[in-house]
């Protein structure tokens, strides 16, 4: 006999697994805290981080001789104390930058060799990444709740390591982790973009790797995959189309599908009974490909919003009962 | 690791998304075309001069601007703090809960109850229809998403099934009854002025602009550019046109046209003698009454620069607000200094008393001429060629081509919306395999939209209740801005983390000013529009209100069932907009 309880969201629990999956926070340290307290707000058995985890963009907090002054969104802001340059630190933090604290020689240093951007972005991308890992283990430690962190392709490879070694996280990538009688399949790897970031593969490499991994689940059935790369044509992929110096065109309004035809076609070829996505953030949406259910919560992590799709399983009959996607 | 650029207050890597944002001038254009001079300017809200006597066409054009003006601060105020956020439907599920949406719920369904039950029933059941509407309405707005759903499921999605046969009557006298007298059908005209030919005309329109849907934006874009261009060009030409004819010019050009055309002798006497008693003066800076009278007759064109408000991208800083606060901005005083231009030499080359009465003609049970004086038709007679005459109504054809294409996009995104959030099923985001077509969408405002055409060609009434298609997109506006008014207060986190937060006006944030400015300016045609017999739609036109109550009580029986559907398959609609706690 299955129980029906109340979840906190609002959302009944009748037995079977319940899934909580976001993607796309890159860097928000309010949306990763978010996640982390989702699992009991949602009464999820099992919390899923899609990739992009790591901030796009660190802001400079200047010294000058009496204070620190920082410009955030275009505003210049001048900072007399400590408790002030906290406050802001912690704000672009939650929008997914990075602070850095930073003298005026080294601003002017930083705009003259990018090695010296790089260098400090990796390093605040990897702490970045090590704190959000010990705060899981802090929020999760004691739970039953199980995580799934999944770096993709605006993730340094850096940071697989950092989340293999964390206690109350599983590291994704790569991996065929068993959740209920059910396989998650993952990778972060996606078809080449304009920006030709970490993670990315030919078509044709990508449908290689793919097949690679589902041969390792029991079922494909009862696989859930969880690709960071949406299926190309599927609604979950269309993204504003941009001019070849990477303005939009038409002002965004003029969209089109960017996704992957290797993930389509493994879709449809193995029939997993979940498909779980991001990378497009203008993608939000659920979708039937043949047997499966496709998702793409997509991504307003500049708002603080943590936009997340909550799917649950019915472990016996392999298949999903329900899903909602929510703004949280 | 590689990064992309560099800057002393910001310093990126290279990753997804990160583009260099838009051009002004791509947001210029869609505001621009969509608060379209020619197509709904021209052919609608400039027809009504005659109804005001005493009314400043000038003058309300201009009050009408500055209120817009509001409109656009709100709207782009609102894109900067939420920008992926989609447009109105999310803007104020996000925003509008709790009490306010308690009280706005209550108030807006209150008062729709009061005039439904009103036009049905008389007072008592006005009354009725109030409490319900009261409560009913108090309950939809405590719901997270509830009151959203209704205000853009009827504004984004409804009502442009009404659209569908007003573009169709655009297309007809704009384009297909000029073209067909000027080529000597005479069949042709009568054709397109009778029942049948204005439903062919709608349905022509639905098949148009699904095909354009289904081109996608990425390649209508480029029709909507080339259309501008083109149009403008025309837009120049009737302006030089007119500028360097003389009235009496005019006089002997349209009278001959007449003659030749449709056999009519002194056409302009007689078009000045049977609009005689109507508006016969410019009156350029007039503020009488008659001025306020032709205001809400302006929102019908005016109202929609920030018609492409649903996705801007990923806007980075207040830079980016401002880019998009003056495409809006640009698109509607570009428009509204053509539209002063374009009533002046109006006035020098056509007499105001002819350029009057010429509106009143449209609905004249016996018309000088069997077609529209169509402000570019009646200046290509001042070139006596047919050939001419002919370019010239092609020329503006680009008008409609360049904004018809944009009349279902937002209700296919509206629908996918609503089946995201399972108010509706998911199928309705369905796309074909082979084009990525939303045809469960299209079909979804397709159908509507034919059949509300049907009802518009062959029940005479309804095509009066034009205003209608402008007050329910007005409803959904006022919703937006009332969110826009209370988030600083409302949602202070939100706010205070956006890029806008540093604009106020004597401390008070310039998106509230623009969004409390825009309540008063909305909730004002709103009520002129509902209570002013002039304008055909208000208390004294039953079935008008009725209209209205079936197409919100469409929209709130299908939020209320789809509450309790998927309550029952445990899945709580109002938990969609929780939010979870950080801490």
């Amino acid at each position: 006999m299955l129980s029906r309880t109340s979840g906190g969201g609002g959302f009944e629990r009748e037995g079977g697994m319940r899934i909580f999956f976001v993607t796309d926070v890159h860097g928000s340290d309010v949306c990763w805290r978010k996640f982390l307290n989702a699992g009991a707000f949602h009464k999820a058995d099992v919390l899923i981080m899609g990739g992009d985890m790591t901030g796009k963009a660190m802001v400079p907090i200047v010294a000058t001789p009496t204070s620190w002054e920082v410009t955030l969104q275009d505003e210049r802001h001048e900072l007399a104390t400590e408790d002030q340059v906290r406050a802001m630190e912690r704000r672009i933090s939650d929008r997914g930058y990075y602070p850095v604290r930073l003298s005026r020689e080294e601003v002017d240093a930083w705009a003259a060799d990018p090695e010296l951007v790089d260098r400090r972005f990796k390093a605040e991308i990897v702490h970045g990444v090590e704190r959000w890992m010990g705060m899981a283990d802090d929020k999760l430690g004691r739970t039953a709740i199980r995580c799934v962190v999944s770096p993709a392709n605006d993730d340094m490879f850096e940071i697989d390591p950092v989340i293999e070694r964390t206690a109350s996280v599983m590291l994704g990538e790569g991996n065929t982790i068993p959740l209920d009688g059910f396989d998650l399949i993952s990778t972060g790897w996606a078809n080449p973009t304009p920006w030709n970031t970490f993670r990315e593969l030919p078509e044709d490499q990508l449908a290689a790797r793919i097949d690679g991994l589902v041969k390792e689940a029991r079922d494909p059935h009862r696989a859930i995959f969880n690709f960071h790369a949406p299926p190309y044509g599927s609604n979950l992929d269309g993204a504003p189309k941009l001019t070849p110096d990477m303005k939009y065109v038409a002002g965004g309004q003029a969209i089109v599908p960017v996704g992957s035809h290797a993930v389509r076609a493994a879709i449809l070829r193995y029939e997993p009974v979940l498909s779980l996505h991001g990378h497009i953030h203008e993608g939000r949406g659920a979708v039937k490909l043949g047997r499966t259910l496709a998702v793409n919560p997509g991504s307003a992590y500049e708002d603080g919003v943590l936009q997340a799709a909550i799917v649950d399983l019915d472990s016996q009959k392999g298949a999903v009962k329900r899903y909602v996607l929510i703004n949280g | 690791m590689a990064s992309v650029s560099q800057a002393p207050s910001l310093f990126l890597r290279n990753a997804t998304g990160l583009v260099k944002g838009w051009s002004g001038f791509d947001a210029f254009t869609y505001s621009f075309m969509s608060v379209n001079l020619v197509t709904l300017g021209m052919y609608f809200s400039f027809l009504y001069v005659s109804s005001a006597a005493d009314g400043s066409m000038l003058s309300s054009i201009v009050i009408s601007g500055i209120a817009v003006t509001f409109l656009c601060v709100a709207y782009a105020g609102l894109i900067a703090v939420m920008p992926r956020a989609g447009g109105d439907y999310v803007w104020q599920s996000r925003v509008l809960d709790g009490i306010p949406g308690i009280v706005s719920g209550a108030v807006m369904v209150g008062v729709g109850g009061f005039l439904v039950g009103t036009a049905i029933g008389g007072d008592t059941l006005g009354i009725i229809g109030g409490i319900v509407g009261v409560i009913g309405g108090g309950a939809l707005g405590y719901i997270k998403g509830g009151l959203a759903f209704v205000l853009a499921a009827t504004g984004w999605w409804f009502i442009l099934a009404q659209w569908a046969p007003i573009y169709g009557s655009i297309l007809r006298v704009e384009f297909l009854q000029p073209l067909a007298a000027l080529v000597g059908s005479t069949d042709g005209v009568t054709f397109f002025s009778s029942a049948n030919g204005n439903f062919v005309t709608s349905l022509i329109v639905i098949v148009l602009t699904t095909g354009l849907v289904s081109l996608g934006m990425a390649g209508y874009a480029r029709i909507q550019k080339w259309s501008l261009y083109i149009g403008l060009i025309g837009l120049a030409v009737m302006f030089v046109l007119m500028l360097v004819s003389s009235q009496a010019d005019f006089q002997t050009a349209f009278d001959k046209a007449s003659s030749s055309l449709f056999g009519v002798s002194g056409a302009y006497n007689a078009v000045v003698t049977a609009g005689a008693g109507a508006n016969t003066d410019l009156a350029p800076f007039g503020i009488g009454s008659g001025t306020f009278v032709l205001i809400p007759f302006m929102m019908f064109w005016i109202l929609y620069p920030n018609w492409g408000a649903t996705l801007y991208g990923e806007v980075r800083g207040s830079s980016d607000f401002k880019r998009v606060l003056r495409g809006m901005l640009a698109g509607t005083w570009v428009t509204v200094v053509l539209a002063v231009v374009f009533l002046i030499l109006a006035a020098k080359t056509f007499g105001w008393a002819f350029f009057s009465s010429t509106g009143a003609q449209v609905y004249s049970s016996t018309p000088v001429i069997p077609i529209w004086g169509y402000p570019p038709l009646l200046v290509s007679f001042l070139i006596d060629n047919r050939i001419f005459q002919i370019g010239m109504v092609i020329v503006f054809g680009a008008w409609f081509l360049g904004w018809s294409g944009t009349l279902f996009l937002s209700s296919t995104r509206m629908i996918f919306a609503a089946a995201f959030d399972r108010v509706l099923p998911e199928a309705a985001a369905r796309v074909s395999d082979e084009r990525h077509v939303p045809w469960v969408a299209l079909l979804l405002i397709m159908v509507p939209s034919v059949v509300v055409s049907a009802v518009y060609a062959y029940w005479t009434p309804f095509a009066s209740y034009t205003l209608d298609a402008s007050l329910v997109i007005a409803v959904m506006f006022f919703g937006t801005a009332i969110a826009a008014t209370i988030l600083p207060w409302w949602k202070p986190d939100l706010y205070q983390k956006s890029p806008i937060a540093r604009y106020t006006v004597v401390g008070i944030p310039l998106i509230s000013i623009g969004g409390a400015v825009t309540v008063v300016v909305l909730g004002w045609v709103i009520y002129e529009w509902l209570a002013v017999s002039t304008y055909g739609i208000g208390v004294e036109t039953p079935g008008s209100i009725i209209y209205l109550g079936i197409l919100y009580g469409i929209a709130i029986v299908m939020y209320v069932v789809a509450y309790l559907y998927r309550r029952n398959q445990g899945v709580n609609l109002d938990a969609i907009h929780s939010e979870i706690p950080a801490e």
